[in-house]
């Protein structure tokens, strides 16, 4: 009868929601959405099933035969590191996704544990089946096959896994209760993989053939090759043929072969179900704090804000002691260069660690081509993260406008002018940005020297100095886009808990991403033309690189003159932005 | 110690601190807020009542200059929040019923960032004194998401009045509160008055207007059923079918009925 009623509030739920985002249609806004949220999945996924597109991509070959049991064999051995990973990582008790309401209308009724673990299940199923939909989709781009039997094949991995992730936690959380610390099980788990992976290499040494030379031609065969012959003696196969089974049904290339493969899978799941429902262990407490931060990662994920939802576990230091006397707008930067801090945390500076790493060996595999020269590597990366930060830096820094929306009934009651308000908030990301993108400036200028083909130094000054100028005026514009979307549109980005979701508001983030492109370009526009006048000009009397940092200057000028005109309408419109009808506040 | 409630005083040469005019505030069709008008002299606590929906948080939020009227005027200290907004927001507080706070600051840091804001000069001293009167200076390096509700609530406080308001604003501001909390804030509502700010209250809990306000005014449905002094309110219903309390006046006054024959 509970699980009736389970599957009743389910159900209604879905339909419910389904339903009122077909109404949501009736609204402009999210009818413009719609359409080009429809489009974009129409090109993406659908359009290579109606022939339309001749392109080779849509030919989807499936993978040679050479390459399938690598494919698996490579499969099974990324599924076991993540099942090591759900092992070593967590360090929290063992938590059930469930969301607020759910809690306060389940946890307290006449429910059993199983069934409450049964429900969490069946509606993971939901996920899980979507997902394994989208992964189908996306996998048909580098896959091929039967798409039934690659749908299947998710379904089955995901399943497995979602269950082996929910024994792992409860498992975890009575090793806890036992008294063992996080990092001595992390400890412990790690040293296993480390002596098992040195024993399989003492193993191994004198069975395989050496390490192939991979600077030459064919070096991916060659590398493939290896791995199958390194994965397929000794004691890996058997270490891996429980994971090799559950990738199996993926790999199936007929009906036949699929149900042959699934049968060993769903036994994995019946034995994983069995695990999972008979664990003795308390995830009631766990999962009132988790869905809590579910709620609010929500929350902030739609409000396109994602940094917002970790919730700050540490006070920052301040940036530099701000003074009660002064501009009031330094408060608003003061006060959102904390907020920044507050994710420069060891994980960001091991992250930057890993990039380095992944470029430093990028720059030694034998496909880079150029033969490895740092300077020329570190040269181009330097440019591209310039040019990347340029576009890309004001969607990933929002210590602004964009964070302060959802309390702008605060900020309005602030003693200050709109535009000191936009001022202050767009101040914090745009530093960040000129700080890094000038050491950027300064690493590539450095570097050019070192290169294959160096350039003057002269060349390299003018270049710096006239970016180091323009960039500052360029980042103030590129901020002020999305901080004006934000403002006109606020809808659109979506505040709050019930906030709207599904590939309408998709389509609507891809307008404003398009909007805030060609914004950016026509707004350059003047500025460019100034620039290119004084380039030509001192070109023509023989002194470009003259002309190209007068140019510079003139180009700030006039986006000077752009960012302020643009600070004082978007400090209008917020003087003028009424959050009754926008916020819920 | 128990502090007494505000008593009125006749003094029409003192010139009201709000002075609200034909106040309306439409939402599209809907009239949230009606023609309201009334006023506010210094030391005066007025309580803001009515049912739900009655528009006395719109009316509060018009009144701070988080929302713009539709029509109408407000002075704050002779100063229009529309055309004057700067002047008029430096002399006012307003307190939601639920604590808005930056996630990021600690308490400390609050104090800082809104020292800059209102350009207050002995904001260390004014402040701490704050913090040790609401009972929250040993949580001077804690972040909000560390704090109870009370406490997130007594820094929202010691935040708006650091820059000695004459006017505040509160929007039922004994929401999460403890009975001593509860206690602290009802002295401190008084105290401010004392000291000469006009003080608006929204509430549903009439015993404590009671308790706190001089004034009283009632809304429905937006508009002014009744304004004035306590006693005058009490007496102007009492009179009609000899009720005592501001409870009695408020549901004969907005037609409410109790369930009780």
């Amino acid at each position: 009868m509970i699980a009736g009623a389970l599957f009743y509030y389910q159900f209604h739920s879905w339909r419910n929601r389904l339903w009122m985002r077909i109404r949501r249609l009736r609204q402009p806004k999210y009818l413009a959405g719609a359409i080009v949220g429809g489009l974009y999945f129409y090109f993406y996924f659908f359009r290579g099933f109606s022939g339309a597109r001749a392109s080779p991509r849509g030919t989807h070959m499936p993978l040679p035969p050479e390459m399938q049991g690598f494919a698996e064999t490579l499969a099974a051995a990324l599924f076991m590191m993540i099942v090591i990973m759900a092992w070593a990582l967590p360090h929290s008790r063992a938590a059930l996704a469930f969301s607020e309401p759910e809690i306060a209308f389940l946890f307290p009724a006449p429910i059993s544990r199983k069934t409450l673990i049964d429900f969490k299940l069946l509606k993971s199923q939901t996920a899980i089946l979507f997902s394994s939909l989208i992964m189908t989709l996306i996998g048909r781009r580098w896959g091929g096959g039967h798409l039934l039997i690659r749908a299947l094949g998710w379904w089955a991995g995901m399943s497995v896994f979602n269950l082996h992730l929910l024994g792992s936690s409860f498992a975890l959380t009575m090793l806890m209760d036992r008294g063992i610390s996080t990092w001595k099980r992390r400890v412990l788990i790690l040293g296993a993989v480390l002596a098992a992976a040195a024993a399989i290499f003492i193993w191994e040494r004198h069975s395989l053939p050496p390490f192939p030379d991979l600077e030459n031609q064919n070096a991916f065969a060659r590398l493939s090759q290896y791995i199958g012959q390194l994965f397929g003696s000794g004691p890996l196969p058997y270490l891996l043929l429980p994971f090799r089974l559950v990738v199996a049904p993926y790999f199936a290339a007929t009906y036949q072969q699929f149900l042959i493969a699934l049968l060993p899978v769903l036994a994995i799941i019946w034995l994983h179900y069995m695990w999972v429902v008979h664990s003795n262990v308390a995830f009631e407490e766990a999962s009132i704090e988790f869905s809590r931060k579910i709620a609010d990662r929500l929350a902030a994920a739609r409000a396109g804000n994602l940094h917002a939802a970790r919730r700050p576990k540490k006070a920052s230091r301040s940036p530099f002691i701000l003074r009660p006397e002064g501009h009031p707008a330094v408060a608003l930067f003061w006060k959102n260069l904390i907020s920044a801090g507050q994710f420069v945390s060891a994980r960001f500076w091991l992250m930057l660690l890993w990039i380095a790493m992944v470029g430093g060996i990028m720059l030694r595999s034998p496909w880079m081509g150029s033969g490895g020269n740092l300077s020329t590597f570190v040269f181009f990366a330097a440019g591209m993260a310039l040019a990347v930060s340029l576009f890309s830096g004001p969607q990933i820094l929002r210590n602004d406008l964009r964070q302060d929306l959802p309390v702008a009934d605060v900020l309005k009651t602030f003693p200050m002018p709109g535009w000191q308000i936009v001022l202050g908030e767009v101040l914090a990301p745009a530093v960040m940005l000129i700080g890094l993108q000038w050491l950027l400036l300064l690493v590539g200028m450095f570097q050019g020297e070192f290169m294959k083909f160096p350039v003057p130094l002269e060349w390299r000054l003018s270049v710096g100095i006239s970016a180091a100028i323009v960039l500052p005026f360029i980042n103030l514009f590129g901020l002020l886009i999305p901080n004006a979307w934000a403002l006109f549109f606020p809808a659109w980005f979506h505040l709050g808990k019930d906030a709207p979701r599904g590939f309408e508001t998709m389509g609507q983030q891809l307008i404003l991403m398009f909007g805030q492109v060609i914004v950016l370009l026509v707004g350059l526009l003047p500025a460019g033309g100034v620039f290119t006048l004084f380039l030509l000009g001192g070109t023509f009397v023989h002194w470009p690189m003259l002309g190209m940092v007068m140019g510079a200057f003139a180009a700030a000028i006039v986006l000077a003159i752009e960012v302020g005109i643009g600070i004082k309408l978007l400090g209008n419109v917020f003087d003028r932005f009424d959050v009754s009808g926008e916020l819920p506040v | 110690m128990d502090i007494a409630p505000p008593r009125i005083i006749d003094l029409p040469a003192v010139p009201p601190t709000i002075e609200v005019a034909g106040l309306t505030k439409l939402y599209g069709d809907f009239t949230a807020v009606n023609d309201l008008s009334f006023s506010v002299r210094p030391g005066e606590v007025i309580g803001l009542v009515g049912p739900n929906g009655a528009g006395k948080t719109t009316t509060l939020r018009c009144l701070a200059g988080i929302i713009p009227p539709t029509r109408g005027a407000v002075q704050i200290c002779g100063f229009d929040i529309v055309r004057q907004p700067i002047e008029a927001k430096r002399r006012l507080a307003f307190f939601s019923d639920e604590p808005r706070l930056f996630d990021y600051l600690t308490v400390y840091q609050h104090l800082v960032f809104i020292a800059r804001i209102y350009s207050v000069a002995n904001f260390e001293e004014t402040g701490l004194r704050l913090l040790e009167e609401l009972e929250i200076a040993d949580k001077r390096d804690k972040l909000p998401v560390e704090l109870s509700r009370g406490m997130k609530q007594k820094l929202a406080i010691a935040c708006g009045l650091l820059h000695a308001p004459s006017v505040i604003f509160f929007d039922e501001p004994l929401t999460g509160l403890d009975p001593i909390g509860i206690r602290r804030m009802k002295d401190s509502i008084l105290k401010r008055a004392q000291a000469g700010a006009a003080i608006l209250i929204s509430s549903h809990l009439l015993h404590l207007l009671e308790e706190v306000c001089s004034h009283v005014l009632i809304l429905k449905d937006g508009r002014k059923i009744i304004g004035g002094s306590l006693a005058e309110v009490r007496e102007r219903f009492s009179e009609q079918s000899g009720g005592g309390n501001l409870e009695d006046a408020f549901f004969r006054a907005t037609g409410e009925t109790t369930g009780e024959k």
